[in-house]
This record gives C-alpha cells, sequence and structure tokens, in this order.
C-alpha cells in the first residue's frame, strides 16, 4: 500500500518539475549555508567552511541527480525523453518513417482483419446472459463417422425438453427465409422459429415491446412475430408505430408484438435472423404434414443452460440415460427396418456453444486459421525488410552514435533509445493498420457473403482484437529492432569520429546479417507461394471440372404456389403454362424444371432396392433423388446416353418411370442394361414402394457438391412427384445473357398468374457460390503471397543495393587494375545466387514439412505437389534475380574514377 | 574522518524517524547533525543521501514537510513524523531489537564442552 502510495507520488512527480527543482535548490542552499556558519562558529576561515560544507554535501549537482532519480520516475522520464528524440529522428528521414510505417501498417493491418474475423467466428461469445452455460445437444449414431450431428425433428425436441434435468432451460430454433412482399419479385426476410422458451433461456430483454414467451407457443396459435433491432431500425425506422402493425411473411400476417435487444443477431454466427416466429405458427406454412409432428423432418437445433454444478460427465452421462426413451419414442415410422433399429441406438451427445452455433464456423475455422498463419509470415517478412532498412540507415548513423558513446551514453542507453524508435515505427503502424483492418474485413465479409447466404458479422473490435494488435505491434518492434540497435551501437569510436576507411573489413562484416535477413524472406516467400500455387490450382481445377451440365446462359428461377394461394390442383397446370409460354419467348432455348437444382444445397435421397442380381443394399443403396419435367436435360445440356428422356405424356397416372444416371447403372445392372428393368424406393415401416421402371440412362452431373464423385442420381418426372410440386425451380436456357431476360420473363410469369413472386438466380452463380471457400483461400493466399514476393523483392534489392554503395571504392580499385565489367556483375551477383540458394533450400524444406496441413483444402492434388513448389521457386528466382541484377549492372558501369574519389 | 563508519544501508530511515520523534520538527542539516552527535561522532552522515531518503520517507507518508524559519532567521524545509511514521518507528525498533538479539546469540561467548 505504501509502496503503491510512493509510486502514485512519482508518477505525480513528473508534473510541476520547475517548482520542485527550484524547491529542492533552496532546501539544498539552506541546508549549505547553515553548515558553513556552523563551520564559521568553529573558527573555520569563509573558504574552507564553505569547501567542508560542500564536500559533505557531496556535490550539489549529483545530490540533485540523486534526489530527482528518487523523486520521479526515472525510467518514465528517460522514455518521454526518448521518444521526444525518437519523433524528431523519425521526422528528420521521411522517406525511411514512410516506407517503414506503410510496411508495418499492411503486416499488422492484414494481421488485425484476419483476427477479428477469427475473433467473430471463432472465439467471440455471444452476446447473451452467461454465455459459458450453454451447450448445445448433438447427436451420435452407431456407425463410425456419424457424430456432432446438430439437426433433431421436432418430436425429438420435445421429448428432450420434457425428459431433460441437467438444464435450467432449454430452447430450440430454426430458420426459414420468408417472401415480404406479395406477389412480383420476391423480397426475403430471414425468419427464425424458436421455442416458446428461447428468449427467456438466452436472458435477451425487449428494446421495445415483449418477446415470445411459452404462453405464444401453444399448438394451433395464431402466430406472433419480433422483430431483430436491426430489421425494426431498417424497415419501420426504429418507429413505435411498428409494435402496433402487422407483418405479411409468405402471405401470412402477424402482429408484431415487440423487438429483440440491439446486438442479437440469434445464436447462429454470421446469420442475423429479421424476425422471430413462435414454433406453432410453423403449421400455418406446412399444410397437411406439419413439422411439428413429422418425424423425419430435421429442422431444429436445440441449446440447453446448465444448471449450475452440472459438469461434463454428468451431462454426458445424463444424455446417454435419456438417449434411448427420447429416440425410442420418436421413431420414424416410413424407415426399413435396419434403419429402425440404427435410429434407435442413436445417442444425445453435447458441444460447448459459449461462441454460438455456426455452420460458417465450420466452413471457414479451418481457413482463417490458415490466412492466420499467412498474413503471420507476412509480418515477418515485413519486419524483415525494416530489419534491413534499419541496418542501413546504422551505417549513416554510425558517427551519431559514436558522439554520444563518447561524451558518456553507455550502450545500453543508446540500445534503449534505438528500441523506442522502433516503438514508435511499429506503433504507427499499427495505427494505420487498424484503419487498413477496418476496411479490409468489411471487405473479406463481402467476399464470403453469397447471393444465397448473406454472412453477417459483428466486427466491432473488442478487447481480444486491440489486445492482439497491441500485442504483434511490440513483437514486431522487437523482432525488426534488436538485431540493428545491437548491430548499430558496437561502434569502434576511433574509426567512426576519423571517418572510415576506404575499405573498411567491419562495414563488409556489417553486411553478413543483412544477407540472411533477405535469405530467411525468400525461404518464407517461397512457402506462401506454394500456398496459394496449391489453393490457386485447387480452384481452378474445380471451375473447369466437368460438371457434366452446362452452367453458362441458364436463368433460375424459383416460385412458391402456396404464398400466391394457388391451389394444389391447378399447381401442374400453372406450371406447364408458365413453361410454354417461356418457350415461346425469342432469346428462349429451353426452359425445363425441378424440385433440386444443382449444387444449391438442397438434397433428396432415398434407399433404392434394385432388380438385379445382388443389389447394393443399406448405406450402400443411398440414391439421390430429383423430380424433373421433359425440358431439364436439355436445358443443362445433360446428356442422354441410352433409353429416352421424360415427355408430356409422362404423366401422375401414366406408369412410374424414372430416368437413372450412368454410375447408377453401373453400381445398381452391372455388366445390365438398365433401361427396362425396375426399382423401388424405400417407404413406410421398412416396405419398399411399387416397382419404378428405368426407361433412360444420363452422363453423371455434380448434385449436391463440386468435389462429390460418382454419386448415383435417379430422376423422376416432376408430374409423378405431386407433393413437392408447390414450389419448383425454372431452369431457362437462354441465348442471350440471362440478366437481359428478367423483365420479359417477369411480365410473362405475371401474365399467366400476377400473385406469384419470383426469386432469380444464374446457375453459374450457383456453382461459383459453392466454391465461395475455394474462392477465398486462393484470391486471398494469392493476394498476400504477392505482397511477400513484393518486400522480399524489395528487401533483396535493398540489400544488394546497399552493398554496392559500400564496395563501390573497392570496385572501382578493380576496375581500375583492369577487372572487365562482366567479372565485376559476376561478384555482385555471386551474392544474389548465394542468398537465392540459401533461401530456396530452407524454403523447401519448411514447404515440405508444413504443407500437409493444407491437403484437406486441396481438391484434385497432392499437398507435396512437386511441379507446383517448382512453379513458385521458379517464380521467385526469376524476381529476385532481377531485383539483385539492377544494381549489380549499376555497379558494373560505374566510372572507376568517380568511385575512387568517392569518401 | 577514515576511521568513521558509514551508515549502513536502511538503518538511515530509522535514525531519521527516531531523531524527529525525540526532537520533533527538525530540517535536513538539524538530523544530520543530530545523528552524527548520537553516535558521539561515530558515524558520519554522507548528506548527500540524507535528502533523497527525507524524499522517500515523505512519499510513503512516515514524515511530512512544510518551510519554517530557522533558529539564526533562515529559510528551511522542517520535517516532522507523521502517525503513520511513529507506527512504523515502533515497528523498526521492534525489528532491530530482533535482528540484534540473534546476532548478539551468535556472537555470544563460546560455551565449554563436557
Amino acid at each position: 500500500m505504501r509502496k503503491l502510495r510512493a509510486w502514485f507520488l512519482r508518477l505525480a512527480g513528473l508534473l510541476g518539475k520547475e517548482r520542485r527543482d527550484r524547491e529542492m535548490t533552496e532546501e539544498l542552499e539552506s541546508h549549505l549555508q547553515m553548515h558553513i556558519e556552523d563551520n564559521l562558529q568553529r573558527g573555520m576561515t569563509p573558504e574552507a567552511a564553505r569547501r567542508d560544507a560542500l564536500i559533505k554535501l557531496g556535490g550539489i549537482e549529483s545530490t540533485k541527480e540523486r534526489y530527482r532519480d528518487r523523486r520521479g520516475l526515472r525510467g518514465l522520464e528517460t522514455l518521454l525523453q526518448d521518444m521526444r528524440y525518437g519523433v524528431r529522428m523519425l521526422r528528420k528521414n521521411p522517406v525511411f518513417t514512410a516506407v517503414a510505417v506503410i510496411t508495418l501498417a499492411l503486416g499488422i493491418g492484414a494481421n488485425t482483419a484476419i483476427f477479428s474475423l477469427l475473433d467473430s467466428v471463432v472465439l467471440r461469445f455471444l452476446p447473451v446472459e452467461n454465455p459459458q452455460q450453454l451447450v448445445q445437444i448433438t447427436r451420435r449414431g452407431p456407425e463410425p463417422g456419424n457424430e456432432g450431428n446438430p439437426t433433431f425433428t421436432n418430436p425429438i425436441w420435445e421429448q428432450v425438453r420434457d425428459q431433460q434435468d441437467v438444464f435450467s432451460g432449454a430452447l430450440a430454433f430454426g430458420g426459414q427465409q420468408f417472401d415480404l412482399a406479395q406477389g412480383g419479385e420476391a423480397h426475403y426476410a430471414k425468419g427464425l422459429w424458436v421455442s416458446g422458451d428461447f428468449f427467456r433461456t438466452l436472458g435477451i430483454h425487449a428494446a421495445a415491446g415483449r418477446l415470445i414467451t411459452v404462453a405464444d407457443d401453444r399448438r394451433g396459435c395464431s402466430g406472433v412475430a419480433v422483430l431483430s433491432y436491426s430489421f425494426w431500425q431498417d424497415h419501420f425506422g426504429g418507429a413505435a408505430s411498428a409494435l402496433s402493425s402487422r407483418i405479411s411473411l409468405d402471405n401470412h400476417t402477424y402482429p408484431i408484438i415487440g423487438v429483440s435487444a440491439p446486438g442479437f443477431y440469434g445464436v447462429e454466427v454470421g446469420a442475423k435472423f429479421d424476425v422471430a416466429l413462435p414454433f406453432c405458427a410453423t403449421a400455418v406454412f406446412d399444410g397437411a404434414r406439419p413439422r411439428l409432428d413429422h418425424r423425419s423432418w430435421w429442422w431444429l437445433s436445440i441449446v440447453g443452460r446448465l444448471k449450475r454444478g452440472i459438469g461434463p460427465a454428468q451431462l454426458r452421462a445424463r444424455l446417454e440415460l435419456i438417449s434411448p426413451r427420447v429416440f425410442a419414442a420418436t421413431v420414424p415410422a416410413n424407415w426399413d427396418i435396419a434403419n429402425q433399429k440404427n435410429y434407435q441406438k442413436w445417442v444425445l451427445t453435447s458441444a460447448p456453444v459459449s461462441t454460438g452455433t455456426s455452420g460458417l464456423r465450420q466452413q471457414f475455422e479451418r481457413p482463417l486459421q490458415i490466412l492466420m498463419g499467412v498474413v503471420g509470415i507476412v509480418l515477418l517478412i515485413a519486419c524483415a525488410n525494416i530489419a534491413g532498412l534499419m541496418l542501413a540507415r546504422a551505417a549513416t548513423r554510425q558517427r551519431e552514435m559514436a558522439v554520444r558513446r563518447a561524451v558518456g551514453a553507455s550502450r545500453l542507453r543508446l540500445i534503449r533509445q534505438l528500441l523506442t524508435e522502433c516503438l514508435l515505427l511499429s506503433t504507427a503502424g499499427a495505427l494505420l493498420g487498424i484503419l487498413f483492418a477496418r476496411w479490409g474485413s468489411v471487405l473479406l465479409v463481402h467476399f464470403i457473403s453469397t447471393a444465397r447466404d448473406q454472412v453477417y458479422l459483428d466486427l466491432s473490435f473488442d478487447w481480444r482484437v486491440l489486445a492482439f494488435t497491441a500485442a504483434i505491434s511490440i513483437l514486431t518492434a522487437v523482432l525488426f529492432g534488436v538485431l540493428p540497435a545491437f548491430r548499430s551501437t558496437r561502434v569502434s569510436l576511433t574509426s567512426a569520429m576519423k571517418g572510415s576507411p576506404a575499405i573498411d573489413p567491419e562495414r563488409h562484416a556489417r553486411f553478413r546479417p543483412r544477407r540472411w535477413i533477405v535469405a530467411s524472406q525468400v525461404a518464407l516467400s517461397l512457402v506462401l507461394l506454394v500456398g496459394a500455387g496449391l489453393f490457386l490450382r485447387s480452384f481452378v481445377k474445380l471451375m473447369t471440372l466437368d460438371l457434366g451440365f452446362d452452367r453458362e446462359n441458364v436463368l433460375m428461377m424459383h416460385t412458391e404456389a402456396r404464398t400466391a394461394g394457388i391451389p394444389p390442383e391447378k399447381w401442374m397446370a400453372t406450371w406447364d403454362e408458365i413453361e410454354r409460354r417461356l418457350n415461346s419467348l425469342p432469346a428462349v432455348v429451353s426452359v425445363g424444371r425441378s424440385l433440386i437444382t444443382p449444387v444449391s444445397g438442397g438434397e433428396w435421397d432415398q434407399y433404392v432396392q434394385a432388380d438385379s442380381p445382388n443389389p447394393p443394399s443399406g448405406t450402400t443403396s443411398d440414391v439421390y433423388l430429383n423430380g424433373i419435367s421433359p425440358g431439364y436435360f436439355q436445358s443443362l445440356r445433360i446428356a442422354l446416353l441410352a433409353g429416352r428422356d421424360f415427355t408430356r405424356q409422362d404423366t401422375a397416372t401414366s406408369p412410374k418411370i424414372a430416368v437413372i444416371n450412368q454410375t447408377m447403372a453401373r453400381k445398381f445392372y452391372p455388366n445390365l442394361n438398365p433401361v427396362g428393368r425396375t426399382f423401388r424406393l424405400s417407404g413406410d415401416q421398412g416396405k419398399y414402394g411399387d416397382p419404378i421402371q428405368i426407361v433412360g440412362v444420363v452422363r453423371d452431373s455434380k448434385y449436391a457438391s463440386l468435389r462429390e464423385d460418382g454419386f448415383s442420381c435417379a430422376y423422376f418426372p416432376i408430374t409423378q412427384e405431386p407433393g413437392f410440386g408447390g414450389g419448383p425451380n425454372f431452369l431457362i436456357r437462354t441465348s442471350v445473357r440471362p440478366s437481359a431476360l428478367l423483365s420479359l420473363i417477369q411480365s410473362t410469369v405475371a401474365g399467366v398468374d400476377k400473385s406469384l413472386s419470383l426469386q432469380f438466380d444464374t446457375l453459374a452463380r450457383q456453382v461459383d457460390d459453392s466454391l465461395v471457400q475455394e474462392r477465398v483461400l486462393a484470391t486471398l493466399s494469392a493476394f498476400f503471397a504477392g505482397l511477400a514476393l513484393l518486400l522480399a523483392t524489395v528487401g533483396l534489392y535493398g540489400a544488394i543495393s546497399y552493398t554496392v554503395t559500400l564496395r563501390q571504392s573497392e570496385l572501382g580499385v578493380r576496375m581500375a587494375l583492369g577487372a572487365d565489367p562482366g567479372s565485376i556483375l559476376r561478384l555482385v551477383l555471386r551474392d544474389v545466387v548465394i542468398i537465392l540458394v540459401a533461401g530456396m533450400a530452407v524454403g523447401t524444406g519448411i514447404t515440405l514439412l508444413s504443407v500437409q496441413v493444407l491437403q484437406s483444402l486441396l481438391f484434385g492434388l497432392p499437398a507435396r505437389d512437386v511441379l507446383t513448389l517448382a512453379l513458385a521457386a521458379g517464380v521467385i528466382s526469376l524476381v529476385a534475380f532481377i531485383a539483385g541484377y539492377l544494381p549489380a549492372r549499376r555497379a558494373a558501369k560505374v566510372d572507376p574514377m568517380i568511385a575512387l574519389r568517392y569518401e | 574522518m577514515g576511521d568513521k563508519a558509514d551508515v549502513w544501508q536502511g538503518t538511515l530511515a530509522l535514525m531519521v524517524l527516531r531523531t524527529l520523534d525525540t526532537l520533533g520538527p527538525l530540517h535536513g542539516y538539524g538530523i544530520a547533525r543530530r545523528i552524527e552527535q548520537t553516535s558521539e561522532n561515530l558515524l558520519s552522515v554522507n548528506y548527500g543521501t540524507l535528502y533523497p531518503a527525507l524524499l522517500k520517507l515523505e512519499q510513503e507518508g512516515y514524515i511530512a514537510s512544510e518551510w519554517g524559519v530557522s533558529d539564526n532567521k533562515r529559510k528551511a524545509k522542517y520535517y516532522k513524523l507523521t502517525r503513520a511514521g511513529r507506527k512504523q518507528l515502533e515497528r523498526e525498533i521492534q525489528g532491530w531489537g530482533q535482528a540484534t538479539a540473534i546476532v548478539a546469540r551468535f556472537l555470544a561467548p563460546k560455551e565449554q564442552s563436557s
């Protein structure tokens, strides 16, 4: 306590310095006078009296200095002094300062940007009450690999809610997109279905009105809506009148009862909801087969708040205990016996959820970690550049250092001064870097958003990001500052004062650390270039992959019969009429429609029993399914290999038929002609449905993802799948740019039914969007590798130019003695080659050791791909050689007379 | 001066506190003289170290200072003991007594072994 008080007073001692100095002088003065008077009384002469008093005091100035030391905080005072001096030195060299600050800002900015993304996607806690108490329920099946699945059906949720005894509250939620428009082009809002306890369990308060409670979530409810704060601001301008109005979602209107707290965007990171509705309101949307009772409609996530004192072991034990009961009560009746048995072996598991649930995280956690490593390396290379610059500057400040040493500054004191300058540089770089990072991270989020998945992240800098930035800026200062500081304070006083001799062996030696710095830059650049090369080549492979369909010039149009109020019996006729009218448009080549579009994220799969000898069974008999109209294959240009396509004569009442793909033909009917054969789909109670006859075989095409390879797929006439006919996707092949036809198509559809709302996309963009992770990695790693290469090149150029300058007189002597320019060139280039070879060797080693971590993100090539490594090495060699050649040529061209007169 | 002992590290503060305790408010020169006199001139106070020591005690709140006028009408800074300083003095006296007792026990005449 006393110590703290003293420390505080010393801190205050930094202020009001002059008055205190004066008081101190007065006190010492009065002391001296008293002493002198005493001495006089004892009979000393005035001179002796004064001399004795001064000796006993031990020198006025040194006493004062000791007094000052005690009064203020010496370290802080020195620091302030160093900083003032540092600022002055940096301002004297504006070019050096600007280059260093911008280089650092790029490096630190890139790190901060990626880290702030990592922070908001992976690290940040949800803005709810005690997020660390939240756990997400997942499930694990008996077969290997089937674990951590977080989606559930409503019957399971109700069982969990009623049976669990480890949570003080449990909640469930699911998402759905709603159309706000009533006809015309669709305007979508992100809907969030919430269980009654959702807001209460999370501890979210209302910003206005009230939130959904258990009382709002009763079967048969008419439904109420809670808006998110940002939606309220954007669509209602934050007006209180919104609370007494109604909101139309897919043509159903709901009273708005309240607005949730600002800053709360839901439990899923990367997504935000616009409007929340209670579970019971789903009934209105679902019609005959409501999801509330559906036992294989997997649409919700479950989160619980742990009771106090429940540990992970207890939680696991309790969940395992209730699992058999939960699953036994919710067995899907339409599954076959084997799968029903399997289902009952499932076990509830859990995962921590304090930082939110997220598909975005699953998708981007690893890429972000890799990018974090990449920008870390970029920062290292930037540090190396600045260290190189500092070393060069050290040579010019040699005299200054020597003078300061000569007048008594200790070496430690000089090192401290130099490190303070470094800290100033890195702080300036960090401040500018934070600005860069602000722009950069917004750009990045934009980059990972797709038309289908708008990514929303809270990117406000929290303490973690700021602490990170502060830490790396200090670290960089140490990295680029320590070596130059030690080097440049090691001065030989005499030679520095004399002005250095023409050839100074000491100086030449000073070049050596710089050479190693540049070599390490080359090595690190190689690592980044190889990484970027791997991602780029994977991406290009995916982009140029044979998809089995032609993605260009296909416009996709989605519509919903239910929101337009079209009765089911009129669906087929309406869609057929739209197809017919669109087909007659001049720029339309063909029109087809399907339940599921390629690589859209939608999937429909079922087990299949083929009428061939020893057909695949169980999970190996899983087949992707789709319902299509006769124009589908034509619109996507999927080639028919055998049999026939569907026609208008294949209707709901005609015999059930299917077209299958090559893989299915090969797998289910080996060495047989599948056309004319039949298969059955798994149905209720483990029985198989009616036989479906195969009428044709088409080429394989990608269904769910571009990375998939050889999945079986069967297509049915869309007319024979009436249950799914309410929301078709039209695929329109056009002879012109698809976007040019939008208004024409809209008016054509309106001619059939004005109340249909339409959503447009192109197939090409849908394919592109499915590669967002690959594109982000390829683009960013290429960008950063380019930056790294640029920095390393500048570093190499600087280092070689510097040696050439240092050796100018030596080279002049050589030339005067008859060395030809060619040999001078070779002499200088030898340095370049040594740097390159050393850098490449180390870089190749690091690459081979580290690149394996990228394997899971690559497509179609091994991580240790020789071609990529060779290409990267080639690029670096070429660029580095040019960077070294320019100063070397300058050296060879120099006039020996000028070189000799130099200095 | 050569045979005078220097003030040991750490004991200067104790002596200053004790001096102020017995004599009341006093200026720096007075404190230094008093310490020398009390030690019967066996101790020589380095006046240069006295002032930083006084400042330290003041920062720690054991003594307080104010400007006053000395016996011979000279302006001087007077130091006086605070309540915390008095307590600290008691603690230090106690500690010192213990320390000397321990050292004394070590230096006691050897016991004859039987």
